[in-house]
């Protein structure tokens, strides 16, 4: 069955992808791709319940076949079912079913639809493969896998430059992160003598305190690895340094913004964190790097947020720094919460995507904000999706009792930080409050900014708003549901009492890390904090954009130079233009004209090119037609053969 | 006084000899209308007889004519091979000879008595009968090329040919003379026993070899003595060259290795060096040379002097599966060159031949088969596979590379890089340049058998390679046991 | 003994002046003459050895044939040899230091020649003496049974040269009158001769 939930994406994206023009074109797309995604989203949630609250011994190992058999190199095709993949599962293709479903309304007009379908298909398949790995090789497949999707996802529109450039900034912004993960991967099977992972597991408290020796210094071999799957980890979820990607891969349809670069791709990295737990725990250094990295990008990411125009954008930054919250969770041990936030989020943050999706649909292709507004009456379901999504991530809900998703979730994962009573952890703890506040205030300016105040849209594209067709709101519907009631009822399971229960070997939390533990026991204001900044940020959103921009402008104006650096996204674009991008051009412009053309055209095709031409003229220039030449040419040839043997044949 | 010599084993040279002489006796008492087709049927018919006779004739070891003559295994499949050239240079040459003024009956008995002269050479057991084949060969091929008498590039071709020809023929005599001068004899057998008692051989023995070679290269147009082959190849009548470029060439390196490896064979480290120059040589100014050619006949003439270059390597090799290699690499040059100029004597615009390169031009649109056979072929004498063209050299390659000859055989793979390009460029003109005027429809049944099955053989060759690689080994080995 | 060594170094010496007179010569009619001289005495150098049929075919068909047919040839042709020369001069160093460094090589090489004493082939047998056999019923012994291959492959040469000349020269001139006698002994009068009778004073 769980081979099933893994292959059926892969087989509906052949199909798709190679036979839709034989078989009946967008329709047997639509219908093959949905159908299999779907079916894969039941039998997930099946698994989901068995593994989940099976209790002990319900998770299992599936061994498909061998894969590489060299020396002591030696793993399979295998899927690794245990309960932090069953919830990847469940997140994984109930997110990509409703969008695949979803995308049937909103590509309707776009020709290209089978190879579309086909490529979602085939990140779905990537991205099972990842959660499901039982060892890294394999996880790198699916991490390499989802970033091919991604690319070619974000690069769909190719007739777009824009669209092509932030295809290959994904791409290779990816690259960085996934050096540093496969180089983690080399240094597991250096350190322990495999990439499977129960035998890394079992291997690390043994390896505890071993240096790996590297240009003459002497690292923790843990922390060493930790940090490098780590590196991995920050590209694929654009953590503070390798997220300028996330930004950009908004060129792509906004479908596929929803489900890659909200809810499941950009998620690997906190998964990868909780996957590799039992190493992470061995190490505290690495662990604080992870926590300070989060809490900065939660932190920075909303700065950013606040000012951006363009309403996916907002979405996108507020993505990062949800990915940020989950970092610090998993920093502080508190991997359940991350895991928790991962499901929480993928649930509201998709809902946002595709309701941002709908309103940029009613809109003909309108993304900046600026250009929206006074749309509430006409897109009334697509405006009450958008505020339970908005509610959702500010975290609104009554303590103790029950909110919406994001509340529970968000507020473990603050009170883990609190938990842990550490420096780091306090660092986490304000830098997550502040940002919940940001968060707050940047969703309720884009609520406002789109449905309320003025029209500001021409008229032609306000007589085109409509309501989106069935097939893309019932997704947003089954969405709000999740982000809704997700908290409530998975809160026991994730980090309440059933915990341990529930998790049992597939996460590992050492005794001595108690922030978890501790959060349970945090005192009111730590409980009731988030929630007071995230209803602060929602009156300050309101007293600024409750009528109009003027308001939102000023407010820019008076604050100058911190506007500017938000708006500028902290000039992270420019400063890497300037550090790597044009360097990296100049030397490679360097080594085309120089090395490639003089040089080695130079010396070689062309060089050599030039060089037969010139001898084949002078070569037929001795034909001359002569017939005395040619006997000449004949006596001659004798002569030296003659020579040659007079002289040096003896 | 004496018995009659040993005749048996000459059958299908005697045959060939009485059934040429019948011939011309048919053409001059035949209507001179109807004098040609009935001669080039009965060319044909006599000359597959002779091959049939041959092939009956077995291929154990035997001498005739006083230890003149020699009949074994390589010597039968070299002689198939150049029967095989040369019904196919009168199938070829059909509607051509009819058409461009050499209408005359001699054509095919001149060929015939060609084809008797290579079959005499490769037969050869003595110096004496080896340049008594040759020049009958040789003296064919000289009226041959300037039959077509009313065109001057005719008849310059065979007065250069015969011009160079009588130097070549003064050369080897010459190396011929001095061999019998060291050797004191002119049996191949003899002269094998004679030099494998010597212990250094006297430096007059190897003068002799490089003028024999001399002599012999001539005719197979390896460089330096390549000089006619671009001229005699462009001035001759197309089916001429078309003869030219395949049976004379077998015949000659089947007498080439008979004496190489016959009476010299236990001293192949004294003259290999000369066979690696002429290889080298030839290998090289096979490709450079024939870039800027714009006639596809000169083109052909340069990709046989490289030919010739890649099928010497395995003679430098010296070794058993040299010898194996340059068999099999002669008989697949058979089947590319025919195919190639059954082509080109399709090559014809309102009645009219032409033979420059830039009249192909479009061919793939104008004529998708023909363009198609002669990428085919196009790709095969570049060596590219999996055509048969490639195993040609892979097989020689292989000889030079386990004889040590690693300089050659980097020569030669470098040489090929440098042909292919004028290979693929009658490819790139063929399909991508604007089409030029379109061909006729290909003339006869037999040039369109002859394109297709040689086209077939080049593609076919990879799944049957033993089918020729055996026989070729077995010959090889009769060879160099003797 | 002596005058067989005279007469050997005299033929010898006349031969190689007359073959480079051959070459040499500005008039071609007295380079074919002195083609001749040298056949004439190289066929004296033939009779020293024994060798008289040789000498006498050489006499016979090179002087008495193939050299007046030369003559014939070089007169009637149209050639301004000196202009042939011009070219030639261009190339008289290069040739002649080729020519020379070939000579020193053959030099050596002949310098190092020795006869094996131990050879049994031809080389070693000598002409049988003249009392036993004559010369021309030797040469038949050897050409109609053991060289008969090579004999009749010289035939077969010859035949090719023959029906070279012929197809590459023979030509069917058109518009030139020839002389059918066999057309001519057909004729009989009954179909040539006819009776007309003639008005007179009309004219036919």
């Amino acid at each position: 069955m769980e081979a099933a939930i893994v292959f059926l994406p892969l087989a509906a994206a052949i199909l798709a992808g190679f036979f839709s023009r034989f078989l009946g074109g967008d329709r047997f797309a639509n219908l093959v791709t949905c159908s299999f995604v779907v079916l894969a989203a039941v039998l997930s949630w099946i698994t989901f319940f068995r593994v989940g609250f099976g209790g002990e011994g319900a998770e299992h190992t599936i061994r498909l076949f061998r894969w590489v058999a060299s020396g002591d190199f030696v793993f399979d095709w295998a899927l690794r079912i245990d309960t932090l993949t069953a919830v990847m599962l469940i997140v994984v293709t109930t997110v990509s079913a409703l969008v695949h479903v979803y995308s049937i309304g909103y590509m309707s007009h776009d020709p290209a639809k089978p190879r579309f379908m086909a490529y979602l298909s085939l990140f779905t398949f990537m991205m099972l493969m990842l959660v499901t790995a039982d060892n890294l090789v394999q996880m790198f497949f699916g991490w390499e896998g989802v970033g091919l999707a991604s690319y070619l996802l974000i690069g769909f529109w190719y007739h777009k430059p824009s669209a092509n450039a932030a295809a290959m900034k994904a791409f290779l912004v990816n690259r960085v992160g996934d050096f540093g993960y496969g180089l983690g991967i080399f240094g597991c099977f250096v350190v322990f003598g495999s990439v499977e992972l129960d035998q890394i597991f079992a291997a690390v408290p043994d390896a505890a305190g071993t240096t790996i020796s590297f240009l003459g210094g002497e690292f923790d071999a843990i922390t060493a690895i930790c940090l490098l799957l780590f590196m991995g980890a920050m590209g694929k979820s654009a953590q503070l340094g390798l997220h300028t990607w996330l930004p950009d891969a908004m060129e792509g349809p906004t479908p596929v913004s929803a489900l890659i670069h909200a809810a499941t791709m950009v998620t690997a990295g906190v998964f990868l964190v909780c996957r590799m737990s039992p190493i992470f725990e061995y190490s505290d250094t690495a662990l604080t790097v992870v926590t300070f990295v989060g809490a900065s990008t939660a932190f920075f990411a909303a700065t950013v947020g606040l000012t951006q125009n363009d309403i996916k954008r907002v979405i996108a930054y507020s993505t990062c720094s949800q990915l940020g919250y989950m970092f610090f969770a998993a920093g502080v041990s508190a991997y359940p919460a991350a895991m928790f936030h991962l499901t929480t989020h993928a649930f509201f943050k998709a809902l946002l995507f595709l309701g941002a999706g709908s309103v940029i649909h009613a809109m003909s292709d309108e993304q900046d904000m600026r250009k929206m507004g006074g749309i509430a009456k006409h897109i009334k379901f697509t405006y009450a999706m958008m505020w339970i999504g908005s509610l959702s991530l500010a975290g609104i809900g009554i303590p103790g009792v029950a909110g919406f998703a994001g509340f529970h979730s968000k507020d473990v994962i603050l009170e883990s930080a609190w938990g842990a009573h550490s420096g780091i952890g306090n660092y986490a703890f304000w830098l997550g409050l502040v940002a919940a506040f940001m968060t707050a205030f940047y969703s309720w300016r884009l609520l406002l900014m789109t449905f309320h105040g003025p029209a500001r849209a021409d008229e032609k594209t306000m007589a085109h708003i409509h309501e989106s067709p069935p097939v893309m709101t019932v997704p947003l519907a089954i969405l709000a549901v999740g982000a809704v009631i997700a908290g409530v009822a998975l809160a026991p399971w994730f980090t309440g009492h059933h915990m341990a229960d529930f998790w049992r070997d597939s996460i590992l939390i050492l005794e001595e890390h108690k922030a978890l533990e501790n959060a349970h026991h945090a005192p009111m204001w730590v409980k009731i904090a988030p929630l007071v900044f995230g209803l602060a940020g929602i009156a300050v959103a309101y007293w600024v954009y409750g009528r109009g921009l003027e308001r939102g402008r000023a407010a820019g104006q008076f604050l100058g130079p911190f506007y500017q650096f938000s708006l500028n996204k902290w000039y992270f674009d420019e400063l890497y233009d300037f550090l790597f991008v044009r360097p990296a051009f100049r030397i490679g412009k360097l080594f085309w004209k120089k090395g490639d053309g003089r040089v080695i055209d130079g010396f070689g095709p062309d060089g050599v090119a030039s060089t037969a031409g010139r001898a084949a003229k002078a070569i037929s220039l001795l034909q001359t037609g002569y017939v005395y030449h040619y006997a000449f040419a004949m006596l001659i040839g004798v002569v030296l053969l003659v020579s040659f043997y007079l002289l040096f044949g003896h | 006084m004496s018995e009659l010599p040993i005749m048996g084993p000459a059958l299908p040279e005697i045959f060939l000899a009485i059934a040429v002489m019948g011939l011309m006796m048919v053409g001059v008492f035949v209507k001179p209308d109807r004098a040609l087709p009935l001669v080039s049927a009965l060319a044909i018919a006599v000359l597959l007889v002779a091959g049939a006779l041959i092939a009956a004739g077995g291929g154990g070891y035997q001498l005739a004519f006083g230890d003149l003559f020699v009949v074994d295994r390589f010597a039968v499949f070299m002689k198939l091979l150049v029967i095989a050239g040369s019904v196919l240079a009168i199938i070829m040459s059909e509607g051509f000879i009819r058409r461009e003024g050499m209408d005359r009956f001699e054509y095919p008995v001149l060929i015939c008595l060609a084809t008797l002269g290579m079959l005499m050479m490769v037969s050869a057991n003595d110096l004496i009968a080896l340049y008594i084949g040759l020049e009958l060969q040789s003296l064919s091929l000289y009226v041959t090329a300037s039959l077509q008498r009313d065109r001057l590039r005719s008849t310059e071709a065979g007065l250069k040919y015969f011009v160079l020809g009588a130097l070549s023929s003064g050369m080897l005599l010459y190396g011929a003379s001095l061999i019998y001068g060291f050797g004191g004899t002119t049996e191949f057998g003899a002269l094998a026993a004679h030099f494998g008692e010597l212990e250094s051989v006297p430096v007059g023995v190897i003068t002799g070899i490089v003028f024999l070679v001399a002599g012999l290269a001539f005719k197979v147009s390896a460089v330096p003595f390549h000089m006619w082959t671009p001229d005699v190849y462009e001035g001759a009548p197309t089916p001429v060259t078309a003869f030219f470029a395949v049976a004379p060439k077998i015949a000659a390196m089947a007498l080439l290795l008979r004496v190489m490896m016959g009476p010299f064979g236990g001293m192949v480290g004294e003259w290999f060096q000369i066979i690696w120059f002429v290889s080298a040589a030839s290998m090289v100014l096979g490709a450079f040379a024939a870039i800027p050619q714009t006639n596809i006949k000169r083109l052909m003439a340069y990709s046989s002097i490289g030919h010739v270059g890649y099928a010497l390597i395995g003679l430098a090799a010296g070794t058993e599966e040299g010898v194996t290699g340059i068999l099999i690499y002669m008989a697949i040059y058979l089947v590319m060159n025919v195919g190639t100029f059954a082509c080109i004597l399709s090559m014809k615009v309102k009645g009219r031949m032409v033979e420059q390169i830039s009249d192909l031009a479009g061919l793939a649109k104008t004529k998708p088969a023909m363009a198609a056979a002669l990428l085919i072929f196009m790709f095969s004498m570049a060596g590219i596979p999996p055509m048969a063209g490639f195993f040609g050299k892979l097989y020689v390659f292989r000889a030079a590379i386990n004889a040590e000859l690693y300089t050659l055989a980097v020569i030669g793979a470098l040489a090929s890089v440098v042909s292919a390009f004028y290979y693929l460029r009658i490819v790139k003109v063929m399909y991508f340049d604007e089409p030029a005027e379109a061909f006729d429809p290909v003339e006869t049944r037999g040039l369109k058998a002859i394109i297709g099955v040689a086209g077939v053989i080049v593609l076919a060759f990879i799944f049957y390679p033993s089918l020729l690689a055996d026989n070729a080994a077995v010959a090889a080995v009769s060879l160099l046991q003797g | 003994m002596a005058i067989a060594t005279l007469c050997f170094y005299v033929f010898a010496a006349i031969l190689v002046a007359c073959g480079a007179m051959v070459i040499t010569a500005r008039n071609p009619v007295h380079s074919v003459l002195f083609l001749i001289l040298a056949f004439f005495n190289a066929a004296g150098l033939f009779v020293l050895i024994g060798a008289e049929f040789l000498a006498m075919i050489l006499v016979v068909v090179y002087v008495g044939a193939v050299a007046v047919l030369f003559l014939f040839v070089v007169m009637m042709l149209d050639i301004n040899f000196r202009d042939m020369r011009k070219g030639a001069k261009r190339y008289a160093g290069v040739g002649a230091a080729i020519g020379i460094v070939l000579l020193a090589e053959i030099l050596l090489v002949v310098g190092t020649w020795q006869l094996d004493p131990g050879l049994s082939g031809a080389g070693a047998a000598p002409t049988p003496a003249i009392a036993d056999m004559h010369n021309t019923r030797a040469l038949g012994n050897l050409i109609y049974t053991e060289y008969v291959y090579l004999f009749q492959g010289a035939g077969m040469v010859l035949l090719v040269a023959m029906m070279g000349a012929i197809v590459l020269t023979l030509r069917q001139r058109e518009g030139v009158k020839r002389q059918r006698i066999a057309d001519q002994v057909a004729r009989s009068s009954k179909d040539e001769v006819r009776k007309v009778n003639v008005s007179s004073g009309s004219g036919i």
